[in-house]
């Protein structure tokens, strides 16, 4: 480049602030490369201008504007309103309370509520009464559960396993009628070394 | 002594730009202190709807070229116009109303991104311009190519504005999409008149370089 030629920064000073000197405007004028760099930039610059414009303008419709212009003068018009003020409801608790029932339903409602009371006290204490005394019902209750036979590994019948739901009165039945039966047969020498509760002392 | 509110920019700090025929928007902000001064604001009120008409383009455009968000810049245009009015009795009649103006949206502005950076901090992370619509600043004769061709374009140009330092990319908003001279920005962001040149010629250097570089 030769120093004739206007240097960058100062062609973006001559775009931006200050016009050009009449040097410089003659070389301008006689230098098509320099030209053509100015107006590139010129280009440049408004080529940003009217891009970030239009950017703007998207965004911003006429609609939008025409809301947003509505909403200033709303809120301007809110501010300079003065606030409200709701008288606070004092001596409302002094007020004495008056009743729109009739003192006849009143009397009806009252003692629907006692009963309800009596009723549910009443069903309690007989529950609790019905748990101390044993019955047989309770102890037959569990009669559902049906003894399950185990097998030996040969084969042979087994003992029978009672659920553990069983009543005791059941239960030792079963242990006798389990002891007849061919199984114990295998336990009688250990049950002959064993000593009985009785002889132990 | 009246004390300016935070946001605002006194009346003393922009003596500079008395100098300047005032306005048809300066002239109308003048009648209305006085309305407000005179006690009826809802003629004032009335008044004022005209000069936001007037101002909100410019506004939003100003607005959206910094925040790059379209629902915070709707946010920091109302704020600015609402501030404006409740402030207007200490708008000097004789000094250009978009100089004051500017100042407040752009400190509306700051004051938004710095809320935003806040909540940011806070939040997952959405994805850019969620709210967007693709940009189309072209005529909507050009053929699709020529159209895919300028929306890339603005793209990029997006891009590039977006790397530029926060105090450049003001004065490059100001300058370039508000259209307001360097003295007229320098007032507004009070500071020297060299101090905005000097902001806008490296702005306009480093998008210059990134923006020949993709080209």
């Amino acid at each position: 480049m030769t120093p004739h030629h206007l240097s960058d920064d100062r062609l973006v000073e001559v775009s931006l602030f200050y016009g050009v000197s009449a040097s410089e405007q003659r070389h301008l004028e006689s230098c098509p490369e320099c030209a053509a760099r100015r107006v590139r930039l010129r280009e440049m610059l408004d080529d940003m201008s009217a891009s970030s414009e239009a950017a703007a303008d998207a965004q911003f419709p006429a609609s939008r504007l025409a809301r947003q212009h509505a909403r200033i003068l709303a809120q301007l018009q809110h501010d300079g309103r003065p606030a409200r003020i709701i008288a606070f409801p004092a001596g409302h608790a002094q007020e004495p309370l008056v009743s729109r029932t009739h003192p006849s339903r009143r009397w009806i409602a009252a003692a629907a509520a006692a009963g309800l009371v009596v009723g549910v006290l009443a069903g309690r204490l007989g529950y609790d009464h019905s748990l101390l005394r044993p019955t047989a019902g309770r102890v037959v209750a569990t009669r559902a559960a049906e003894p399950v036979e185990i097998r030996a590994a040969d084969g042979a019948p087994g003992l029978r396993a009672v659920s553990a739901t069983i009543s005791d009165e059941e239960f030792l039945s079963q242990l006798e009628f389990a002891s007849d039966g061919l199984a114990a047969a295998a336990l009688q020498p250990l049950d002959e070394l064993t000593p009985l509760p009785w002889e132990v002392r | 002594m009246t004390r300016t509110p935070p946001g605002l920019v006194s009346p003393l700090d922009v003596g500079a730009a008395s100098a300047a025929p005032l306005s048809r928007d300066s002239r109308l902000a003048a009648e209305i202190k006085a309305l407000v001064a005179g006690g009826d604001r809802g003629a004032a009120c009335e008044r004022y709807g005209e000069l936001v008409a007037h101002q909100q383009r410019r506004a939003v455009r100003i607005a959206y070229q910094y925040l790059r968000d379209a629902h915070d810049a709707d946010e920091a245009v109302q704020d600015a116009f609402v501030k404006v009015f409740t402030h207007i009795t200490s708008y000097r009649e004789d000094l250009p109303f978009e100089v004051w103006f500017t100042r407040i949206l752009v400190n509306a502005c700051l004051d938004l991104r710095k809320a935003r950076s806040r909540r940011l901090r806070w939040s997952a992370p959405l994805t850019p311009a969620h709210d967007a619509k693709p940009i189309d600043p072209v005529a909507r004769d050009q053929s699709p190519e020529q159209r895919l061709v300028s929306q890339e374009r603005a793209a990029e140009i997006a891009a590039a504005l977006e790397t530029l330092p926060g105090r450049q990319r003001t004065v490059f908003t100001l300058c370039h999409v508000a259209e307001q001279s360097t003295a007229e920005v320098s007032h507004a962001l009070g500071v020297s008149e060299a101090t905005v040149r000097v902001h806008l010629f490296r702005a306009v250097h480093r998008l210059r370089r990134l923006l020949e570089r993709n080209a």
